[in-house]
């Protein structure tokens, strides 16, 4: 593949998409960390990890992925080995065991494995020919595909990251066909492990789920968050505060703001409009990677961009709802737009596949 | 074709998820909208109230001085611990509770019961959780400022009434504003401080600030980041100067010590009031921080009523001072002269009874002079009998008695002057004669309080001159711009003759071997009159039992012209000469050695010196 190739067939309307994302998260991870000594150097290292993530996107675009797919027996290994040292050694963040560090980078490896698993699901899921629906055995073989590395997340124990695995699986089935029965049954199956799955809660992850079912307890714990993230959110109204004017940010009532809340800064500083535009974008990209599935020459390249379409939709679901109190509270940063090196890597690369799978779309 | 199929196939698929996925962002950006457009006044709101803070800034009371620039009334400062409900908070009540019980020393119960007193108010009105804390309490809550933005500080000035009990009647103190008072007066606020008793309840007005407020930018930990332009200074309440003088009033106090009664000391000249003491007293500091129930339950079921104001609401028979008012009223309406003589042979019957004199002996042939040094029951018995009822009634009423002096003070008793007249009305049945003769030695049915003795006293003394009791003057209360009517003064036509009879026979009490013997100051020419006003019949009474006769002592001084006048009354203080008398001394000397340069001790040889220390 030459370069010329590339710069032609490159799809540069998504990576403008992630460009003009990328200086609203730098602008409002500056505005929500300016005020805090421990965090200053937020919106920089967020620069350079913007900066490694585009090298990375525009290698992976650069290949075949195919070639990637091809190398995804030991990736997929080489993944569950860096679950397994961070699970032994990693540095503990908020409770969980989930991270390493490498000189003087911190990084989330299950934020990584999520690319490795949406390529593991996707090959798999594509060497499945001449089947309308999979069958049990084929599930139980994507399940055990997706859930060895879920499992050795949820033991770190990371239930958010957990869960954005999910998706990865639940749409590369939904695609790949269920008869209705079996999702009846499949259905049955995951409500019935719900009581079994909560307790293996933690205290914290009950109340937030508590909370988000009886908002009367509105103000305390996790409550409190996402009732500051409302107001600051609402305060912003149409236009927004204006960039480091929003006093819910820079006094410090927003929570995590230049993470998982970044969108309420930015609803707060640049309003409705801002938070349009925002979700506008990502919304673009959602679709552009649904639209690379649709358009995809085979399934390899199906799977792939619906499994990147799957993780990030669930992202952005999640996320999005949260700050507004529409969904539960979990430790999901928003794409592209949360600070934190190992997601920005993650979806940078993610965003490659989708492209790399985009510029072969047409039938040669 | 197999392979294309399939991919057809796969690729309808997701055309359907795509539906689910615009519906759901659509589900999004509407909560956004609701959020940003439809509700953004309300969350712009909230969010003002995180980060804008009103600070209430109490406006400090004035100060009340006596008449020397003394301070009687003064402020410190203190701070209370509030709770603030509109707070955004993480704590339920009780989690606020359970974090304070420790930090501030309080039980659950008793801060629960006070949240719980005010939850009806408006929400922005923070609840007073512990008034006055103590230095440690405020520590504790300004450390914890970050896990309990809903409990803050606030700053008070807080009266402190430096001399304790003294005057306390005459002050009186204040208290919350109650829920009536924030009904009635648009003026005042919750947590209010208003005057409740005394001076404080009377200039309230005069003595009340106004708050100020300003509004601060907080950070999440309560932090003030900065202050808005809008602040409003709090507007401090205006100084009062009092008539009175504190070594007077410090004089009789002392002198009555734990008896119970009352001492009214008065400038006849201007109607000052230079003393006003009200036996037993209370601490009015008590009230300053919110008075504990079982100390006010202590003081209010005390049996001998600290919280009453005798001086102007004890309404007691006079006894023998009345005998001044009866000779005058005799010598007024030309009933006698001052030469006239009654024989008292220790006795007399008068309409079918027999009338003793405190003197069974008998004071023999005693002219008018002689009858008031001595005190003499016969000689009055008669004199009033002469006079009839509405005599004696008439002219003791023009001269103060049984009426209200007009002192500005709540709870002033009027007293009882009878008369023909109020017995029909009141009683419902004709005056007898009898009658008179009791009220002839000031005993039977009437009643005069302390300050009523001492104002009839002094206008009687200064020539038929009533200046209406003050304890502030109007001139001070209409530079500071406030309505105030002139002190009312009444004159009453009365013969200089008799005013110079009347007080050179008061003279001979204290000076020339009368009852009133232990009023006497050296120099000071002290004329006074002694009461002892029996309270039941004399058979049943103990000496310093219920029973026992009021003690009573008006005086003045100097017995021509006065400048002072002093009412003393000891309830059950038996003999008035022993018990009463040896106040109005204590206050006269101290008012003599003010006057003549003696006072504490700073005599003329030491002033000269201290003058000649210096170079």
């Amino acid at each position: 593949m030459r370069i010329r190739n590339l710069w032609h067939d490159f799809d540069w309307a998504l990576f403008g998409a992630i460009l003009v994302l990328s200086v609203i998260s730098l602008i409002e991870i500056y505005s929500a960390t300016k005020n805090s000594p421990a965090e200053h150097s937020a919106a920089f290292r967020q620069l350079v990890w913007i900066i490694i993530g585009i090298v990375i996107l525009f290698t992976i675009a650069a290949m075949d992925y195919h070639t990637i797919s091809e190398q995804i027996p030991w990736l997929y290994l080489a993944g569950i080995g860096v679950l397994i040292y961070t699970m032994a050694l990693g540095r503990i963040v908020s409770g969980s065991r989930s991270w390493i560090v490498l000189g003087p980078m911190r990084f989330q490896p299950s934020e990584l494995v999520k690319i490795i698993v949406i390529v593991a699901v996707a090959r798999y899921l594509s060497e499945l020919r001449n089947v309308r629906y999979v069958n049990l055995e084929q599930i139980v073989k994507a399940s055990l595909i997706c859930g060895i590395p879920i499992a050795l997340v949820a033991l770190q124990p990371d239930l958010g990251t957990t869960i954005t695995f999910l998706p990865i699986l639940g749409f590369g089935l939904l695609v790949r066909g269920v008869k209705p029965a079996t999702l009846v049954v499949l259905i049955v199956l995951f409500v019935l492990a719900l009581p079994v799955a909560w307790t293996f809660l933690g205290q914290h992850q009950k109340d937030r789920i508590i909370n988000f079912v009886h908002p009367e307890n509105d103000l305390k714990g996790s409550g409190y968050q996402v009732y500051q993230s409302k107001i600051a959110i609402g305060s912003g109204g149409a236009l927004g505060k204006g960039i480091f004017k929003g006093s819910q940010n820079q006094l410090g009532f927003l929570p995590t703001r230049h993470t998982d809340f970044i969108l309420s800064v930015v609803g707060e500083e640049m309003g409705f409009a801002g938070v349009g535009l925002t979700l506008g974008l990502l919304g673009f990209i959602l679709f552009r990677a649904v639209n690379t599935a649709q358009t995809a020459r085979d399934e390899l390249g199906l799977f792939t961009a619906m499994g990147v379409f799957g993780i990030y939709f669930f992202h952005v679901l999640e996320n999005v709802g949260m700050v507004i109190g529409f969904m539960p509270m979990t430790g999901i940063p928003l794409p592209f737009m949360s600070y934190g090196g190992s997601s920005i890597i993650a979806a940078f690369t993610a965003m490659g596949l989708v492209i790399s799978v985009r510029r072969r779309r047409y039938v040669n | 074709m197999q392979f294309r199929d399939e991919l057809e196939l796969l690729r309808s698929r997701i055309s359907i998820l795509t539906y689910g996925v615009v519906a759901i962002l659509c589900v999004l950006v509407f909560g956004f909208w609701k959020l940003q457009v439809v509700q953004s006044t309300h969350y712009a709101d909230l969010a003002q109230r995180n980060s804008i803070k009103e600070i209430r800034l109490v406006a400090s009371r004035g100060k009340i001085y006596d008449r020397n620039h003394k301070i009687l009334a003064d402020n410190r400062p203190s701070y209370n611990i509030l709770y603030l409900r509109n707070e955004h908070t993480p704590h339920t009540v009780e989690e606020t509770v359970g974090m304070l019980v420790d930090g501030l020393g309080m039980s659950v119960e008793d801060l629960t019961q006070k949240i719980n007193r005010k939850r009806k108010d408006a929400a922005y009105q923070p609840i007073m959780l512990k008034e006055d804390a103590g230095v440690g309490d405020v520590a504790f809550v300004l450390a914890h400022a970050y896990e309990m933005p809903e409990v803050s500080v606030e700053y008070q000035p807080r009266r402190l009434y430096r001399e304790g009990e003294l005057a306390a009647h005459a002050l009186g103190y204040i208290g919350e504003v109650s829920e009536a008072q924030l009904r009635d007066s648009p003026d005042l606020q919750p947590r209010d401080q208003v005057g409740v008793r005394g001076l404080e309840l009377v200039y309230d007005a005069v003595l009340r600030g106004k708050d100020g407020s300003r509004r601060v930018v907080v950070n999440n930990s309560g932090r003030e980041i900065e202050t808005l332009p809008d602040e409003i200074q709090p507007i401090a309440g205006h100084d009062l100067f009092t008539t009175l003088d504190l070594d007077l009033q410090k004089a009789a106090e002392d002198e009555i010590g734990d008896r119970v009664g009352a001492a009214v000391v008065l400038d006849p000249r201007t109607g000052e009031i230079l003393a006003l003491v009200s036996r037993p007293s209370f601490d009015p500091n008590h009230f300053t921080s919110g008075i504990s129930a079982t100390e006010f339950k202590r003081l209010n079921d005390d049996p001998d009523k600290p919280f009453q104001n005798r001086a102007i609401s004890s309404m007691q028979p006079p006894g023998s001072i009345f005998k001044i008012f009866e000779a005058a009223a005799a010598l007024e309406s030309e009933t006698v002269t001052p030469l006239d003589t009654v024989h008292c042979a220790g006795s007399t019957t008068l309409y079918g009874k027999s009338f003793g004199c405190w003197k069974p002996a008998g004071h023999g042939n005693v002219d008018m002079y002689e009858a008031i040094v001595n005190s003499c029951d016969v000689y009055f018995y008669n004199l009033g009998n002469i006079l009839g009822i509405d005599r004696i009634s008439k002219f003791s009423t023009i001269a103060g008695l049984g009426r209200k002096t007009g002192v500005d003070l709540p709870g002033e008793d009027a007293g009882l002057i009878p008369s023909q007249e109020w017995s029909q009305r009141v009683k419902r049945m004709k005056w007898a004669p009898i009658e008179t003769i009791f009220v002839s030695i000031g005993q039977g049915k009437i009643g005069v309080t302390p300050i009523q003795a001492a104002w009839a006293m002094g206008g009687l003394a200064s020539g038929g001159h009533l200046k209406q009791p003050r304890l502030v003057q109007p001139e001070q209360l209409r530079k500071l711009d406030f309505d105030a009517p002139p002190i009312r003064i009444e004159e009453y036509p009365i013969h200089e003759d008799t005013v110079a009879i009347i007080a050179k026979a008061m003279w001979g009490v204290v000076n020339d071997g009368g009852t009133g013997a232990h009023a006497r100051v050296e120099g000071f020419d002290v004329a006074g009159k002694t009461g002892t006003a029996q309270t039941v019949n004399k058979s049943s009474y103990k000496k310093g039992g219920e029973n026992e006769d009021h003690a009573w002592f008006v005086g003045f001084a100097p017995y021509r012209n006065p400048e002072i006048v002093v009412a003393v009354l000891i309830e059950h203080g038996g003999h008035g000469g022993e018990a009463a008398a040896p106040v109005a001394q204590a206050v006269l000397s101290a008012y003599y050695k003010k006057k003549t340069g003696h006072f504490n001790d700073v005599t003329a040889e030491k002033v000269a010196g201290l003058m000649s220390t210096k170079p």
